[in-house]
């Protein structure tokens, strides 16, 4: 089963659903949410289709954390936990970028403090330059230069050509900015980024990791990508040691990959097998 | 089951906690947890190995030995595991340190460089040896640090590293000659060590 976050704009209620106190859109009044919320409304859906345990809870990055929390929420509801390409936090990098992102977002005069909606307009430039920003990070050095090198989309370098440079990659990052301006709610994308930045598994068990673990009952597969920046092998050894700590059950594999953060939504022998492997003990 | 394999389970309690450095298809651990109810991991690099790990659901980690156990507490274990990988480690002496500071005690096998058959190989035909035991040409084997079973007992004296056990096995024929000359006529040394 795979369902849409809370607060995001593809199914689940979120800033862009009726506000039956209003009759408007929630728009920048949709509250703050956390993980854990997104961890309780599926349970809540659990609970209303009457699935009493998960045989596996399957997420990566984002999804990974909302794995890691189910584990430690409802322990006895979750047998299996795979935790791909996640922290136990994100990093002062990881929360700068989302900052970059959202200031971009916010700055846009079509903004309007989040009320763009009853101002009948968009913050698409923002939005745009916000997802820019988002996929650079995704993406590693080595895909970039595979996919687009210095490859030209239009004009030349010769002296007294008046058509302007563009790179591939300013028109690649471009659409995939204005797609997603077109296709995404701003105030989803500034309360998902936030729920991101205050992720922190361990917080209310002092800080450490082990203890936090010392909750879970599943058996966990952590799997990390070689050349995810974003959220990098070290990440993923945290959990990992974490939960060797805490004397749970864990397999860990790191995926050799050039593909960066992206890796864990392409295809890989490598990780198709781990993760398939692994799903076969898991009874359903 | 490999013979070093089968001798060491007599040096693990029921119920221990373990650590299989190196720990290949997973089929000593395996067997650990299913006669002796231990609990524990295993770590490896190799991709094909840690895919039989998970086959046979195993707690298996990939995780390089040459880049220490800094992961691991003190004395996390009951028993930290290393069989025929100390040969193959870049810094076999540092990795024995780590095992002694993470387990209570540790059981090392590795293959005897001082064998016969290395020594005449290596004295008739002034070649590095490759035999049935150690298939490899010099310069693609995955050994890279091959040591006789008195190297391996000075480096414990200079460690100061205590001897609780060791045994020598021969995989090829039972050689009654093992035991009195085991630098000689022993292929497998298994050593059981905690730190004095």
């Amino acid at each position: 089963m795979a369902l849409n976050n809370l607060g995001g704009c593809h199914g689940s209620t979120g800033p862009r659903s009726i506000n039956s106190a209003t009759g408007k859109a929630w728009g920048a009044d949709f509250p703050m949410i956390r993980v854990r919320d997104w961890v309780s409304s599926q349970a809540r859906l659990a609970d209303a289709l009457g699935i009493e345990t998960w045989a596996a809870v399957v997420g990566g990055s984002l999804g990974g954390m909302q794995v890691m929390r189910w584990a430690l929420q409802y322990p006895q509801r979750i047998r299996h936990a795979i935790v791909i390409a996640s922290a136990l936090k994100l990093s002062a990098q990881n929360i700068a970028f989302n900052e970059a992102a959202r200031k971009a977002i916010t700055s846009d005069p079509h903004f309007h403090d989040g009320h763009y909606l009853d101002h009948d307009s968009l913050p698409k430039n923002g939005l745009a330059i916000a997802r820019m920003i988002g996929h650079i990070t995704y993406l590693s050095d080595y895909a970039m230069g595979e996919k687009f090198g210095r490859d030209l989309r239009s004009g030349n370098f010769d002296l007294g050509n008046a058509e302007p440079v563009e790179f591939q990659i300013e028109s690649y990052l471009r659409y995939q900015g204005d797609s997603f301006a077109n296709t995404f709610d701003a105030n989803s994308y500034l309360r998902i980024t936030k729920a991101l930045d205050y992720f922190d598994l361990a917080r209310e068990y002092e800080d450490d990791p082990v203890i936090a673990f010392k909750q879970a009952h599943a058996k966990f597969l952590v799997i990390s990508f070689s050349t995810d920046w974003r959220f990098a092998p070290e990440r993923s050894h945290e959990i990992v040691n974490a939960l060797v700590g805490a004397n749970k059950a864990v397999t860990y594999a790191e995926i050799e990959s050039k593909f960066g953060h992206d890796a864990f939504l392409l295809p890989d022998e490598r990780y198709q097998q781990v993760f398939a492997r692994y799903m076969a003990g898991v009874s359903v | 089951m490999r013979i070093d394999l089968n001798e060491i389970q007599h040096w693990i309690p029921q119920h221990s906690r373990i650590l299989d450095l190196g720990c290949g298809d997973g089929t000593l651990l395996k067997y650990l947890i299913d006669s002796k109810q231990a609990q524990g991991y295993g770590l490896e690099i190799d991709p094909g190995q840690i895919n039989i790990c998970i086959d046979k659901g195993l707690n298996v980690i990939e995780q390089n030995l040459d880049q220490g156990l800094g992961n691991f507490a003190d004395k996390s274990f009951d028993t930290v595991l290393m069989t025929q990988a100390l040969q193959t480690l870049h810094f076999p002496h540092l990795v024995l340190d780590e095992m002694l500071r993470v387990g209570k005690e540790c059981i090392v096998t590795f293959p005897n460089f001082g064998h016969w058959k290395a020594r005449f190989h290596l004295f008739t035909h002034g070649r590095m040896p490759v035999s049935d035991l150690l298939p490899y040409e010099w310069y693609d084997t995955p050994n890279i640090h091959f040591c006789t079973f008195k190297d391996f007992e000075v480096l414990c004296h200079e460690r100061q590293i205590k001897v609780i056990h060791r045994q020598v096995v021969n995989e090829s024929s039972q050689s009654l000659f093992k035991d009195i000359m085991p630098n000689l006529f022993g292929e497998t040394a298994i050593y059981h060590l905690s730190k004095s």
